[in-house]
């Protein structure tokens, strides 16, 4: 699951291991692991000591795509994403913005398991070109902008990897 | 003089936090207090704090702590010897002490006709100019008619500002930059003040720039006799609301310190105060003071002067009341430390402010050494929309400006209030400013010194320290939220097969 915290635009990634039991929970955080001593839990309460500090949170709102908590009394809203797709909808258009205007660029590694356009084709900008799969999920890599695509530059079972470039639109 | 009527009973013509400040002091003296509730209140901490608790009416403050007739009624039916009317509402209402005294009830405040002066800025600067008492410049009574306005204007100088002489906690207080401006806000501002006050009684000042909001605690007995408690800085507002008051003021030496104390002694003397008050001054960036107001009451701010005094001033309150001489001597009393109080009201500082009301499920009040917190929440109680935001007042006390700052910023720390928003982000954001810990303080301070850009680039700060627990947190509950539901479904399988299902 990736998560965004406050307004900080910075992406984490986490997820629970395992249980080691006797009220110990081992979880990864942005690739390093955590253990976790569970204190008292409940549907919305928790305590808990992580990295030698203690730590209440209660949820105080939690939806599909946000959460909004408290840690020792301080409010966060978290986002989390279960698919990458909103991300990459991010990045692709902050790409665009940035440089290589006509350049659709994978935001994300991944194998392209179908293609849903071929070359010289008419489309609109947010039309799905190619699906990519990535971390068992199926990612559509959307167009950036109206235009017909002049190159499709990857190919049915190819691996792509971030900021490879996935078409030219002009 | 002496009426010298001990006083058995009182009741608190108010509810949150000042009237449970009332209800402490009346346990400390033995005197049985007597609360009022509307029906928002019943379960309110007052009511759950004081001897004895009477019905009022519904919600809304005219049906409820403005109703004096009906306060007055119970009072009487009760036989209450005295009225506390705390701050806001009844309490500079110039008719609440004739009624009082008219069904033989002490209320414990300044006479009526001192009330009718302070509450009326033009009769009240009449009386101080023959005190000899600074003022801003400005006109010296209501203005007729806008070429009047822009005649003083002229000559005080831009920018100024139009006051309605009927205004109070900064309603009614417009700003003109040129005369352009203060055509346009003349008739804004007459035709606010005829809505709200029946008559268009302006005046106009000069508005100073980069000024500190600087006030006197005053008591003063029914044999004469008046007295300074010292200063409170309250530079630190939001639309000419205080939100940190603190004394001493990093800007008085001793000598200004008893200048401009004797000066406010003097102001009380011109009206012939009684009790406890406040005189307001602004001082400009030159060190000049100006007198503005006299606030005929007992201040929300008034536990900073305790804290450096030493001096219970609701129990002084009473012993005035009960037609007590002032037991101290201006020489008698000194500034000890420093104390800060932050007032911490139901908003939302992220959101323009916006008022935050409800249940508040659980909260952590802080304590230990030098903090006081006066405050009317408890686990379970609730906020309503019906009366002021301020939900809690952070009073900290050091030997110094840095321990007292050093010991609120831990104490909000501590400070947890679920179910509403507050302004404590805010307060933490400021006890760490830089300009606040050199002591540069201005009523502009705020937007001088962005101070809300600020407090979300530390949100931000904060949200990225807790990234680690807040991930935790919620991954800790996806899996309870999961187990909870594996759960449920075991048990329900269980009963399908009478007990026997297979784990």
């Amino acid at each position: 699951m990736d998560f965004e915290i406050g307004g900080t635009k910075e992406i984490a990634n986490g997820e629970l291991v395992r249980s080691l039991g006797g009220g110990l929970i081992l979880v990864k955080i942005n690739g390093k692991e955590y253990q976790i001593k569970m204190l008292k839990s409940g549907s919305d309460y928790f305590e808990f000591i992580l990295d030698d500090s203690f730590y209440s949170a209660k949820i105080i709102r939690s939806g599909s795509s946000e959460v909004r908590l408290s840690i020792n009394g301080r409010t966060h809203t978290v986002k989390q994403h279960s698919k990458l797709t909103e991300i990459l909808e991010k990045s692709l258009s902050l790409t665009a913005k940035i440089g290589g205007e006509n350049m659709l660029v994978s935001q994300i590694p991944g194998r392209v398991v179908n293609i849903l356009a071929a070359a010289r084709a008419e489309v609109k900008k947010g039309d799905s070109l190619v699906v990519l799969e990535s971390m068992k999920m199926q990612v559509a890599v959307k167009a950036h902008k109206d235009g017909i695509i002049k190159e499709l530059r990857v190919k049915k079972g190819a691996t792509v990897s971030r900021n490879d470039i996935i078409a030219i639109i002009e | 003089m002496g009426l010298a009527k001990k006083i058995q009973s009182l009741l608190v013509a108010n509810r949150g936090e000042i009237a449970l400040r009332v209800i402490r002091a009346c346990g400390e003296l033995g005197i049985k207090s007597i609360a009022l509730y509307s029906d928002e209140d019943a379960r309110s901490i007052h009511v759950k704090r004081a001897d004895k608790a009477y019905y009022l009416g519904p919600p809304s403050p005219s049906e409820s702590y403005l109703n004096i007739d009906k306060i007055i009624e119970i009072a009487t039916n009760v036989g209450a010897d005295a009225i506390h009317p705390g701050y806001g509402f009844l309490s500079e209402n110039e008719n609440f002490p004739e009624l009082c005294s008219k069904n033989g009830i002490i209320f414990i405040g300044p006479k009526k006709k001192a009330m009718e002066i302070t509450g009326d800025k033009m009769k009240c600067k009449a009386v101080m100019k023959k005190a000899d008492i600074p003022f801003v410049p400005g006109s010296d009574g209501i203005i007729n008619d806008m070429e009047e306005a822009i005649d003083i204007a002229a000559i005080a100088g831009y920018p100024v500002l139009l006051k309605s002489a009927f205004g109070g906690g900064g309603r009614g207080i417009r700003l003109a930059n040129d005369e352009k401006q203060l055509r346009q806000e003349f008739e804004m501002a007459a035709a606010e003040s005829k809505a709200a006050f029946g008559k268009a009684a302006l005046y106009v000042e000069k508005y100073l720039q980069r000024i500190r909001h600087i006030e006197y605690q005053l008591v003063r007995d029914s044999h004469g006799q008046g007295r300074h408690l010292f200063e409170r800085e309250c530079s630190i507002q939001r639309r000419h609301q205080k939100l940190i008051e603190m004394s001493p003021s990093p800007v008085l030496d001793h000598e200004t310190r008893n200048r401009i104390g004797e000066i406010a002694v003097r102001a009380a003397e011109a009206v012939d105060y009684l009790n406890a008050g406040t005189a307001e001054f602004l001082r400009d960036e030159q060190g000049n003071f100006y007198f503005i107001e006299i606030n005929s009451r007992l201040q929300v701010e008034h536990p900073v002067t305790e804290l450096v005094t030493g001096i219970d001033l609701v129990k002084l309150q009473i012993s005035i009341a009960q037609g007590e001489a002032i037991p101290f001597k201006q020489d008698d009393l000194s500034l000890r430390g420093c104390a800060i109080e932050c007032r911490i009201n139901a908003e939302d500082p992220f959101f323009g402010f916006t008022p935050s009301l409800g249940t508040v499920p659980t909260c952590t009040i802080p304590y230990g050494p030098g903090i006081r917190v006066d405050t009317y929440l408890y686990p379970g109680c609730s906020v309503s929309g019906y009366y002021d935001s301020l939900v809690a007042k952070l009073i900290a006390w050091g030997k110094d400006f840095e321990e007292s700052r050093v010991r609120t910023k831990n104490a909000l720390n501590e400070f947890t209030v679920e179910g509403i928003n507050t302004t404590i982000p805010l307060f933490k954001t400021i006890m760490d400013e830089d300009n606040f810990i050199k002591g540069e303080l201005s009523t502009d301070y705020l937007e001088r010194f962005s101070i809300l850009d600020r407090m979300n680039r530390d949100a931000v700060e904060s949200s990225k320290r807790d990234l680690i627990p807040a991930i935790s947190a919620i991954l800790l509950r996806s899996e309870f939220v999961k187990r909870s539901h594996l759960y449920q479904q075991n048990i329900s399988s269980k009963q399908r097969t009478g007990g026997q299902g297979k784990e």
